[in-house]
């Protein structure tokens, strides 16, 4: 078994590639992956810390960790949903055209 | 271990599914007005169901109740209830009876409508279920549940370009807000093996914590500052508020940010200031942190408030600055600062939800939310200007309005022995007064003659002009007479603070 601090360093890449792709990516979809690339890394963090106390699995962060599989498919539901949309306003999945609200 | 059931919750759910099929069957039998019937009737439901609560919780002699679902805690999840939560839960209910009464006439040129009540319903059960949680599971459920069904009705209006924009901007920005919170949590779960509240108050070791406890800090800061619109995360507030339909701009403005500011009190309260001593320079870098937000927040939100030519735009900039105001009270970290806190939480849901709803019923009338074209205005539609003025100077924190009483508290609190925060206190000052200067010019504008005679435009419907009325007069009896809300806030924020030990003791044996 790998020691806890190798899944921390990959819980810390995904984060920031996830973070890099939301701030700097101007497709809309990839937007959206990079929010679930992080929610994965979260999930990743769970796993790792559930083996980590009693020796076998602790069941509390698996059953956690499934549950929020599933709300992730719900927010990139609606998000997927909103660039339909807005792909028929816009006509472009460029976020940056989405710029008509002023500050 | 079940001593009670949430009653306002399990009301707010099924009448989500009941009014979604309600709904559904009205369009195909034709109009109908059964759906609108059943939210009010739900809702009643729910205000009673936390009386409900309130009362059995005051009986208890912890003045804590728990109710776990599945296994016992740490392993189940659970509900634990004291009387913040109760507090919480009816500020949610309370503003939600209003924006849905107010929605009857704003919302009846659009189509989905089922959807659109069903939703509202879903997103104030899941506000409720944030405030009743006890372990942090339960809370990221319902926290996604009051988040998803909210970015929904931010971009209702999908036929429109501005809601589909602000919409995206909302969910990305507070989806990342969620998931941060999220790996926030994870942390701490790998610090304490559990993620029930109590069980993380006393079972981190925190000696051996150090940066990890403030990285979780962080993650955890930056998730629910997001939510609450704490700058600089609050970038997506200033465009989702507008782009919503107003009863929804009025429940977002007036209760799911102060959501997030719960959340936030929430955990700083029973995990880390406790233990804070343990760390080093603990207590004095979480305060000051929460300090220099709260300066951030409320200067920037009022600035940038007074570049607005958008009512529902400055509105929301003003709720910026009002969260501000709020985090002056947890900084200064005692119960008399909580205490403002919460009431300003009750105060503000009232006043801004007015604010919003008054100013929704003009949009409604001329189709601009300009405040140049809404000159003279106040000539045709004297109920719905005199509720907004009342609103605005409740919100600029004039005496006699509930507004003045909660500010008066949370600047007074950072001043008391022992904070020594005077500084807030001053900047607080300021920006309150300095805040007139955007209000008042509104009200000049409304009650200036107009310029040419138009015989169209007449008083809002009386649907919308009576949840606006109660407001406006329950915004000058809580400044009167602010004592019984005062005391629920106060039993609210003595309970985080004193009632710690019984709040952990309840769960741990």
């Amino acid at each position: 078994m790998l020691a806890i601090h190798v899944y921390l360093t990959a819980v810390l890449f995904l984060s920031l590639i996830g973070l890099y792709s939301m701030a700097f990516k101007r497709n809309m979809i990839r937007i959206l992956l990079g929010l679930e690339i992080i929610l994965n890394a979260a999930n990743l963090s769970f796993i790792a810390f559930s083996a980590r106390f009693t020796g076998q699995v602790d069941l509390l962060g698996q059953s956690i960790v499934v549950m929020s599989i599933v709300l992730g498919g719900c927010v990139v539901a609606i998000g997927l949903s909103m660039v339909l949309n807005a792909y028929k306003h816009y006509k472009t999945l460029d976020v940056r055209e989405l710029r008509r609200l002023k500050w | 271990m079940s001593e009670f059931l949430p009653y306002p919750l399990i009301s707010l759910l099924a009448g989500a599914m009941v009014v979604l099929f309600a709904g559904v069957l009205e369009e195909r039998l034709g109009q109908g007005r059964t759906k609108e019937a059943l939210s009010v009737i739900f809702i009643a439901l729910a205000l009673i169901g936390c009386l409900i609560l309130y009362k059995d919780v005051t009986s208890q002699p912890l003045g804590v109740m728990v109710l776990s679902i599945g296994a016992e805690p740490p392993l189940g999840a659970c509900f634990e209830i004291d009387l913040l939560s109760v507090f919480m839960t009816f500020s949610v209910v309370f503003l939600g009876l209003f924006a849905v009464v107010y929605s009857f006439r704003y919302m009846e040129h659009d189509t989905r409508l089922a959807e659109y009540y069903s939703l509202l319903l879903l997103m104030m059960a899941g506000m409720v279920g944030v405030a009743l949680a006890g372990d942090f599971f339960t809370f990221f459920i319902f926290w996604e549940l009051m988040c998803i069904s909210s970015y929904v009705l931010v971009a209702f209006r999908r036929e429109l370009w501005g809601p589909i924009e602000a919409g995206f901007k909302y969910l990305t920005m507070s989806a990342l807000g969620g998931v941060l919170i999220f790996l926030g949590m994870s942390l701490l779960y790998g610090m304490a093996g559990n993620v029930n509240f109590a069980y993380m108050s006393v079972g981190i070791d925190w000696g051996t914590a150090g940066v990890w406890a403030y990285l979780a800090f962080i993650l955890l800061f930056l998730g629910f500052g997001i939510k609450a619109a704490i700058v600089p995360m609050h970038t997506w507030l200033p465009d989702a508020h507008p782009e919503a339909p107003s009863p929804i701009s009025a429940m977002l403005s007036g209760i799911v940010i102060e959501t997030g500011l719960y959340g936030l009190v929430r955990i700083l309260f029973v995990v880390f200031l406790p233990n804070a001593v343990l760390l080093p320079r603990g207590p004095e870098t979480f305060k000051y942190v929460v300090a220099v937000f709260s300066v951030l927040t409320m200067t920037i939100g009022n600035i940038m408030a007074l570049l607005q030519k958008d009512i529902k735009r400055l509105l929301a900039y003003s709720s910026i600055a009002q969260v501000g105001y709020m985090l002056v009270g947890v900084a200064s970290g005692t119960t008399y600062g909580l205490l403002g806190c919460f009431l300003h939480v009750f105060n503000h849901s009232l006043m801004k939800g007015l604010a919003f709803l008054a100013s929704g019923a003009m949009v409604y009338r001329i189709g601009t939310r300009n405040l140049d074209e809404m000159k003279g205005l106040g000539h045709y539609m004297p109920v719905t200007t005199m509720a907004l003025a009342i609103s605005l100077l409740g919100l600029g924190g004039v005496p006699s309005t509930n507004g003045f009483v909660s500010k008066f508290i949370l600047f007074g609190s950072a001043l008391a022995p022992g904070v020594n925060m005077w500084w807030l206190t001053l900047i607080g000052v300021l920006n309150s007064a300095f805040s007139m200067a955007y209000y008042l010019p509104i009200i000049i504008r409304l009650i200036t003659k107009p310029a040419e005679k138009s015989s169209e435009l007449k008083e809002a419907p009386i649907l919308m002009l009576i949840p606006m009325c109660i407001m406006a007069i329950l915004i000058i009896v809580f400044g009167i007479y602010p004592r019984p809300v005062l005391q629920l806030a106060d039993s609210a924020s003595k309970a985080l603070i004193e009632g710690l030990q019984g709040y952990i003791s309840k769960v741990i044996p």
